[in-house]
């Protein structure tokens, strides 16, 4: 009977594990190796320009909320966020300047001025260029299919553990690069950003990190 | 005659003072023969809006989407352009419930406000009231005024469309919030502005899609 119960406990308890494994995805073993891989590809892009789709999931309304845009980002720390449908909207960072532009009004901020501008610049910057997985603030737990790495990083500080439970980078295994972005709130809403049209290392002028 | 002329002048200006901006409406005799119907209508539908909150001249500004649940349930949440959610309200019937709202956004009387704007556009309240029904001299076109605890609001209407352009939040004769509805198409407007009288509070909601 006592064996009977532990081979139960034994399956629940392995069920339990391999559930906080993403479904179709394995645990990476060499992580030193994948990290090394990432940032050595990370150095080789200077710039990117890519479009984007955004998925706003909230579990009280039956459609999910889609926007789409455009981003450019230049080394470093310049960077262009901005959405063209359904609405208006524009991010702009450039180094410790951040620009917002909305309803045909520009406002400028200093960066270090607001910590929440600070984690912001920080987050997008990381985010685009996987670099997140070197950031001391988050937890990070690597898996792999054939074709992705899926890099799920959870907040160690209290202030973003509030809105934030777990951010899943999606990378191509063939060049590294972010193609998927899943933040995901405590209460399992989320916000998916699809990456499409990828271009590295095409020439992007300073201009359009500066909003007028 | 010029004494005449004068005092009947000073006896129209002081009338004119007296008659408060509400006091000038003129009932109607049959109230009930038009029904006033709510904004968001009864179809469950979701609207979302690009939305611009400015409060002591701090600037916010998002993604608003409402979801009517069931007959007199509504689900109102604003999220930033980035997607992150900045609160969580739920009105059913005349109760509130607070969901979800980040630090930065839950003070109680910023919070308090808000629900009394979003409220009042929701209509929810107006539902189980009987509303006082006026003509608006102005344009010949109807009013209607429902009893908020101590205050009034006052939804006028176009008199051609019937549909409601403005709402007035008063005391007594003190307007506190005005709503503008503007550029309607499709029954819905596709600009709506809130202003506050008594703070400085404006919220501007645009319809991206219902």
């Amino acid at each position: 009977m006592n064996k009977f119960l532990f081979v139960i406990i034994f399956f629940l308890l392995s069920i339990s594990i391999s559930a906080q494994v993403p479904a179709g995805y394995k645990p990476v073993k060499d992580t030193a190796a994948f990290k090394q891989q990432m940032q050595a590809q990370s150095k080789l892009v200077n710039t990117i320009e890519s479009d984007f789709t955004q998925e706003k999931y909230l579990s009280v309304m039956s459609e999910k909320i889609i926007t789409k845009g455009h981003f450019l980002f230049k080394k470093v720390n310049m960077l262009r966020w901005e959405y063209t449908d359904p609405l208006k909207y524009l991010i702009a960072i450039n180094k410790d300047k951040m620009f917002i532009k909305d309803n045909g009004k520009v406002s400028k901020y200093d960066i270090n001025s607001n910590k929440m501008f600070k984690s912001i610049n920080e987050m997008m910057v990381n985010t685009v260029q996987g670099n997140l997985l070197n950031n001391k603030d988050y937890k990070a737990k690597y898996y792999e299919n054939e074709k992705f790495y899926l890099l799920e990083l959870s907040p160690l500080q209290k202030g973003a553990k509030d809105f934030l439970k777990v951010i899943q980078l999606y990378i191509d295994k063939k060049d590294y690069a972010v193609v998927k972005v899943k933040m995901i709130e405590p209460s399992d809403d989320y916000t998916m950003i699809d990456f499409s049209n990828r271009k590295t290392n095409q020439p992007i002028g300073d201009e359009k990190f500066i909003v007028k | 005659m010029k004494n005449l002329l004068l005092s009947s002048f000073i006896v129209l200006f002081l009338y004119g003072c007296s008659l408060g901006h509400y006091e000038k409406l003129k009932s109607t005799l049959k109230p009930e023969s038009v029904a006033l119907h709510s904004l968001f209508g009864e179809n469950f539908n979701s609207f979302l809006f690009k939305t611009n909150i400015r409060v002591y001249g701090k600037d916010f500004s998002g993604l608003l989407v409402t979801k009517q649940m069931q007959p007199n349930d509504y689900r109102v949440i604003f999220t930033t352009e980035l997607g992150m959610k900045l609160f969580d309200f739920e009105f059913k019937d005349t109760s509130f419930t607070l969901h979800y709202c980040v630090p930065q956004f839950n003070r109680p009387a910023l919070l308090k406000t808000i629900q009394k704007d979003i409220e009042i556009l929701l209509m929810n309240e107006t539902k189980n009231k009987t509303a006082e029904v006026f003509i608006n001299p102005k344009d010949s076109a109807f009013v209607y005024k429902f009893k908020d605890s101590k205050l009034d609001n006052y939804y006028f209407l176009d008199k051609l469309s019937r549909q409601i352009y403005r709402i007035e939040h008063a005391k007594k004769n003190t307007k506190k919030i005005t709503f503008d509805l503007n550029n309607y198409s499709d029954q819905f407007p596709s600009n709506i502005m809130i202003k506050h009288h008594d703070i400085k509070l404006k919220i501007e909601l645009n319809l991206l899609k219902k």
